[in-house]
């Protein structure tokens, strides 16, 4: 999420132009095409967190599966397929990049490069919760982003290859965890069947008994033994004990019956969270949102983000220092790493969104039948779109079409902070009760009517706040509280060409 | 500051100077561990008496059922079981705790400033420091998910210590500053819980007395009812979780993990986000006094005296009011509509008063050289605090566990504490004897080898 250029050029600007090494300039586009890639996620991104934004709740989504036709249905499964996950990762792609870039900054005055990294670290985490705790938005990456910031900061001496391989370690991690959450849940459905076979062995024995039992009496009368002996009623209990599932068996069914539910469509289920978002006290929204923010920080940081995301922060490290941002490969390269990317991540996503509706039409054959869960893949699908859309970008970034529209992208990409930040303010007032209230009342294309507004807004916002300014609002009060001064937000015109040619390398 | 290496410098300036970052100016050279000679014994004590009370607190989770705790307190007074928990949570409830954050602190000074950064473009100390840290992360999750020991806490400090680094410069008294409110974050974070859990109550009482006067519940009650209930439910002994937790704990390595993997997951994950206050204002405080030279025997006695005075003279009162009128109350409801403030609020300023008071003690003994070689037995456990912690875990899964001689809850409270006291005369001698042949122990050789990535020189040469 940071903005590399900003950070090349200390609070003098005028002494550094001196220095030796901005003098020997390499490409140019390696900045660009960090920002560019920055742009284009922060804007991406928004069409995956309009969901959660606008509340597509993840009930809706079971609804839109079980169907799966239809315009909404077209517009889930190709945001599905292109973005969901992917902008994430390209983030955090372009992140590792940059953690590699600041690291390589000479020192300035006391303060090493060391100490700037980990203090824009600890501010990012407190931007993150003012974005979660004041703007409201329960999918805030800000704050993930800072930490594993922090996790990888001892990974940027690693040598590129090391970095791979710790970032498909990581990406492994994840796999096995989404694994065993399915493992899990076969374990759940053969305990279920167990119980149902254990009933079903209870009805016959009754049935049984009930038949017999007429001949007992007759059997008793005959002899005239009024009372039982101690033996008989002793079987008669352990008989009735029988008859019943203990309590460990009631829990196993019931594990089992609330898995399927979960898996079901409910119409009403989003009626309570519908009332909350649309409250229009900014406390009681907060009072209703801050559970999933806590979640997502905590919860979702420990079990998912952590190998999720440092995996895509691991391998942006090493793309960077094998060149890839600079495109020091060749065009070919390029072309390759984009069609193979793509194209296996989107069969990959293909193959997931398929096996997931299997899951949602019928869990049960699901469970029987896929030994494996349809999510498996998706660090790896992630991993090849994300390197596939980024050779994509490098491949076209020099062409003369697309030359204007990556500037554009750029613009927002320098922007990063400022123009996320915006996106949750912008849907705090549109969508919950504290501003419009239009949470959960828009449909699929609808939702992306507002994220088109949005994205012209920002685009638009960004190219002309950077013809004035060099830093962007939130980018410049990062940058004072990191250096603890007041810094510039306008550099001098001398400034804007060392820009194009921060040779940090 | 110019600064050979073959003098062992002291990192703990006294009080008056107000030592500070700027006389640690780098000086060039590639950063390496620190040697025997820079190590400061009375740091090394303190953190070894940490170390071997830390135990104290973590041996009723190691050995017995949450229940017992309950039983105890609602039985007779006289009893040595009572007995022991008084003193155990009056005297050292967090204490240890609280210690061995605050030494981390100070470790962590120890370690970024101490060390001389590389001329030749090599890995730079905060790298180094960073590395160490995620190193200790890995062994907490070792120490949990594979010793299997849910309280852990190098997890914590691992991911803690990775928030220090900026500050390790900062004046002592903003490093004071800085952990009590962090600490206080902490108070508050319990407190307005306490709050929210008095209203549910309130609102629960309100429903009571709506259903008696026939009247149909507003939604709100409704919930507050069904809450309140769950919670009162949960404070309530429960047998058949008694049962099945023992017989858990009885069973082999993998019932015993099966069991405590949701455990441990649950602690790191809030346990980190909830509660990481109560350690790193620790760690900032200890920081603080560090720099002051107060772990480091740099002031005057009169002084110790002094904090000793304020520590014990304010903390036991306190700790004592904590304990019989709080932590012994068993009465839930009643507890909470009697009190609008609990007395967890006065947990941290108890226990921060007591762990000053602690180490004030053990300064005084270690100047008065009264028992010298017992000070210098605790020095040596300090030393080599990490693998004594790790070991103590190994010790205790082994001698309570089903997969070992599965001895879980079937001692009695205070007869715990025999085998805290087996395990401190182990300890100490085990550590002193180790310190004769190594440099470090075991376990801080791994450490140290993995931080590094190269194997460290572990045997002292044999004259």
């Amino acid at each position: 999420m940071q903005s590399e250029l900003e950070d090349l050029v200390p609070g003098s600007a005028a002494a550094d132009l001196a220095a030796p090494t901005h003098s020997s300039p390499k490409t140019p586009a390696r900045i660009q095409s960090l920002d560019v890639l920055r742009g284009i996620a922060v804007l991406g991104g928004l069409g995956v967190s309009i969901w959660l934004f606008g509340g597509f709740t993840a009930n809706q989504k079971l609804q839109l599966l079980q169907v799966h036709k239809g315009y909404n249905y077209g517009m889930f499964s190709t945001i599905s397929l292109l973005l969901e996950g992917k902008m994430l990762s390209l983030i955090c792609l372009v992140f590792g990049a940059g953690a590699v870039l600041y690291m390589q900054k000479k020192q300035e005055g006391k303060l090493q490069p060391a100490d700037l990294f980990i203090r824009r670290q600890l501010w990012l985490l407190a931007f993150g919760l003012l974005n979660a705790l004041l703007f409201l938005w329960s999918g805030d990456i800000l704050f993930h982003l800072a930490i594993l910031g922090i996790l990888i900061f001892p990974f940027t001496r690693m040598r590129a290859r090391g970095l791979v391989i710790a970032g498909f370690i990581a990406a492994l991690f994840f796999t096995g965890k989404i694994y065993w959450q399915h493992a899990d849940h076969q374990s759940i459905y053969a305990k279920y069947v167990a119980v149902l076979n254990a009933e079903k062995k209870i009805k016959k024995d009754s049935a049984l008994r009930a038949k017999e039992a007429p001949k007992k009496d007759a059997a008793i009368a005959g002899n005239a033994k009024p009372a039982l002996s101690k033996d008989t009623t002793k079987a008669a209990i352990a008989a009735i004990k029988k008859d019943t599932l203990t309590a460990k068996q009631v829990r196993e069914k019931q594990a089992w019956e609330g898995l399927v539910k979960s898996t079901k469509y409910d119409p009403k289920a989003d009626e309570g969270t519908f009332k909350n978002m649309r409250k229009e006290k900014f406390g009681e929204v907060y009072d209703h949102v801050l559970p999933s923010i806590q979640q997502k920080e905590a919860q979702w940081t420990y079990n998912t983000g952590i190998w999720d995301m440092s995996s895509l922060m691991l391998i942006g490290m090493a793309m960077f220092k094998f060149g890839f941002f600079n495109r020091r490969w060749k065009t070919s390269s390029y072309l390759v790493l984009s069609i193979v990317g793509i194209g296996l991540g989107l069969a990959l996503a293909w193959v997931r969104l398929y096996l997931h509706q299997q899951e949602i039409l019928d869990f049960e054959k699901y469970i029987q039948r896929y030994p494996i869960p349809h999510n498996l893949l998706v660090p790896f699908e992630k991993i090849l779109m994300v390197l596939g859309y980024a050779s994509l970008v490098l491949l076209l970034l020099n062409t003369a079409i697309f030359r204007t529209v990556f500037s554009a992208f750029a613009a927002v990409g320098k922007l990063a902070l400022s123009n996320y930040l915006f996106q949750s303010i912008a849907c705090l007032l549109i969508f919950t009760g504290y501003g419009m209230g239009y949470f959960g009342r828009l449909e699929q294309y609808q939702l992306y009517l507002v994220v088109f507004e949005i994205w012209i807004i920002q685009i638009v916002f960004s190219v002309f706040w950077l013809k004035v300014f060099t830093y962007g609002p939130a980018e410049w009060l990062w940058r004072c509280l990191v250096y603890a001064r007041w810094m510039p937000i306008r550099e001098s015109k001398a400034f804007a060409t060392i820009e194009h040619n921060p040779a940090i390398l | 500051m110019e600064t050979t290496s073959d003098i062992p410098v002291s990192f703990a300036p006294a009080a008056e100077s107000n030592m500070n970052a700027q006389h640690f100016a780098p000086i060039y050279e590639k950063p390496k561990p620190v040697t025997k000679a820079d190590r400061i014994q009375t740091v090394d004590m303190v953190r070894g008496f940490a170390l071997l009370g830390i135990l104290m607190m973590n041996i009723p989770i190691f050995g017995i059922d949450r229940s017992v705790y309950k039983i105890v307190l609602e039985g007779s007074k006289a009893n040595a079981d009572y007995t022991t928990m008084a003193v155990v949570y009056t005297f050292f409830d967090g204490t240890m705790r609280g210690l061995f954050s605050m030494l981390f602190g100070a470790g962590m000074v120890l370690f970024t400033l101490g060390k001389k950064e590389s001329l030749t473009g090599g890995p730079t100390v905060a790298e180094y420091y960073y590395r160490r840290l995620l190193w200790l992360v890995a062994f907490g999750l070792v120490n949990a998910y594979v010793f299997l020991w849910e309280g852990d806490i190098l997890f914590y400090y691992g991911l803690c210590g990775m928030l220090l680094f900026p500050f390790r410069a900062a004046k002592p008294k903003w490093l004071i500053l800085i952990g009590l409110v962090l600490l206080s974050i902490g108070t508050f974070k319990q407190l307005s819980w306490w709050g929210e859990t008095r209203e549910t109550r309130a609102t629960y009482k309100e429903a009571i007395a709506a259903e008696k006067a026939k009247k149909p519940l507003t939604e709100k009650q409704q919930e507050a009812k069904a809450q309140w209930e769950q919670m009162e439910k949960s404070q309530k002994p429960d047998p058949e979780r008694t049962a099945r937790n023992i017989s858990k704990m009885q069973g082999g390595y993998g019932t015993v993990f099966g069991h405590l993997k949701s455990h441990n997951a649950n602690n790191e994950t809030w346990g980190m986000y909830h509660g990481l206050y109560d350690m790193i204002g620790m760690m900032f405080i200890g920081m603080g006094l560090f720099y002051l030279g107060f772990f480091s025997n740099k002031l005057s006695t009169g002084t110790y005296s002094l904090t000793l005075l304020i520590g014990y003279g304010v903390g036991i009162p306190v700790g004592w009011i904590f304990f019989s009128k709080g932590f012994a109350d068993t009465n839930f409801t009643a507890y909470i509509d009697q009190w609008r403030v609990p007395h967890w609020a006065l947990y941290d300023i108890r226990r921060l008063l007591l762990s000053i008071g602690h180490a004030s003690v053990l300064m005084l003994i270690y100047r008065s050289k009264v028992v010298p070689w017992l000070m210098k037995a605790l020095s040596n456990v300090g030393q080599m605090a990490f693998t004594n912690y790790l070991m103590q875990s190994l010790l205790m899964t082994f001698f309570f566990f089903g997969y070992g001689l599965g001895y879980y809850n079937s001692l009695r409270f205070h007869q715990l504490y025999y085998v805290v006291g087996s395990v401190w005369i182990f300890q100490l001698i085990f550590s002193s004897i180790w310190l004769r042949y190594f440099r470090f122990g075991p376990f801080e050789w791994l450490w140290r080898s993995l931080t590094y990535w190269r194997a460290q020189p572990m045997r002292i040469a044999q004259k």
